[in-house]
């Protein structure tokens, strides 16, 4: 009865285990945060001999404020996340103000932003961004749709 | 009994999907920071002689020749002096193209652009008159004046071809898009007609074009 007891135990950590892995990521709602300016033209970098046909680059400013009232007192990460589209890869490069972290993303990955104890309701910080590309784009227009999601442990 | 069991099970059934649509929903409505990016319009660079990267240069340089009088219309050729001083690349290495400005031009050329329906390449044309014209109104033909081409360090030295002034528009190169050409143009008088003393000036121009 005991042994029955230790494998179901063990049977419904697995279970739980199981379940919070299928859980992660969880998307996270930044509705309040905003670009300045909100339409970017892209400018072409300096043509150099290390990067004949260079590219072309953006810079911004992105108020965020992240919503994480529903994992207050949880631990986990952070990561914003930037989907690939059909265009070439884009890179954005960011310094923050410190309440989040900087970094670097490319298109079709994430990258950790926050790594904690989520204490409050919202997570704000100001990133100046830098986005490059290269100079294969098929369009005369692109949207870059960024966004959050929390790993709890 | 059996009556009963089959319709909690499907009541079951339908709670579960009503969660799903409810999580697919909740992934929706979750926003993030987006944004609208426009491509860089297309561009294209030129500098002849002295120039600065990707800014206008209003520099216009002088090429010039005195033949004494001894050698004038000998029919050999006089080697032109420059007042350029632009003897580095301005393709961002800083590289030692024209090591003797003095002597050189350098021309370079770029043209930017993305892949959409903007032209593949640029024209790199030089248009000349059709002489060079003394203060008492006697000319020279522009023709007289040609050109060698070179480029340290350079696979394609070449890359703008060497030529001959036509006193009307020619066309020097295509410039593929998202490309940097370059190299030095080194002038030369021909001097192969007697002409009557003076002065003579006449002024070419470069232009880079994308249709």
């Amino acid at each position: 009865m005991s042994r029955l007891r230790s494998l179901c135990t063990l049977c419904l950590a697995l279970a739980l285990f199981a379940g919070s892995a299928r859980a992660n990521p969880h998307r996270l709602d930044d509705s309040g945060s905003h670009t300045v300016p909100p339409n970017v033209q892209m400018q072409w970098r300096p043509m150099t001999s290390r990067s004949n046909g260079a590219g072309m680059e953006a810079w911004l400013r992105v108020n965020l404020r992240i919503d994480t009232a529903a994992w207050i007192g949880r631990s986990g990460r952070v990561y914003m996340v930037l989907p690939r589209d059909e265009m070439s890869s884009i890179e954005a490069v960011w310094t923050s103000q410190g309440r989040l972290l900087p970094g670097r993303l490319v298109s079709g990955e994430r990258t950790l932003v926050y790594a904690g104890r989520i204490a409050t309701a919202t997570l704000e910080d100001q990133f100046t961004v830098r986005l490059r590309s290269g100079a294969d784009w098929q369009g005369s227009r692109r949207r870059l749709d960024f966004h959050f999601e929390f790993d709890a442990d | 009994m059996k009556a009963h069991f089959v319709p909690a099970r499907l009541s079951h059934l339908a709670a579960s999907a009503g969660v799903l649509l409810l999580a697919v929903l909740q992934a929706d409505v979750a926003h993030a920071w987006s944004l609208n990016l426009s491509p860089a319009t297309r561009r294209v660079f030129l500098h002849v002689g002295n120039g600065t990267a990707n800014q206008d240069n209003s520099t216009v340089n002088l090429v010039q020749v005195s033949v004494p009088a001894a050698q004038v219309g000998n029919g050999v050729a006089q080697a032109m002096a420059s007042n350029s001083t632009q003897s580095t690349s301005l393709y961002g290495d800083g590289y030692t193209t024209c090591p003797t400005p003095s002597t050189q031009v350098m021309v370079g050329a770029s043209y930017q652009r993305n892949n959409n329906s903007s032209p593949a390449s640029a024209t790199l044309r030089v248009t000349s008159p059709a002489s060079l014209v003394s203060a008492a109104g006697d000319t020279i033909p522009f023709s007289q004046i040609s050109w060698t081409v070179s480029a340290a360090g350079s696979p394609v030295p070449g890359v703008i071809p060497a030529g001959t002034f036509s006193g009307t528009a020619q066309t020097l190169a295509t410039v593929p898009a998202n490309t940097y050409i370059e190299n030095c143009h080194t002038f030369s008088y021909a001097n192969s007609a007697l002409r009557a003393a003076g002065t003579y000036t006449g002024q070419v121009t470069y232009t880079l074009t994308s249709p």
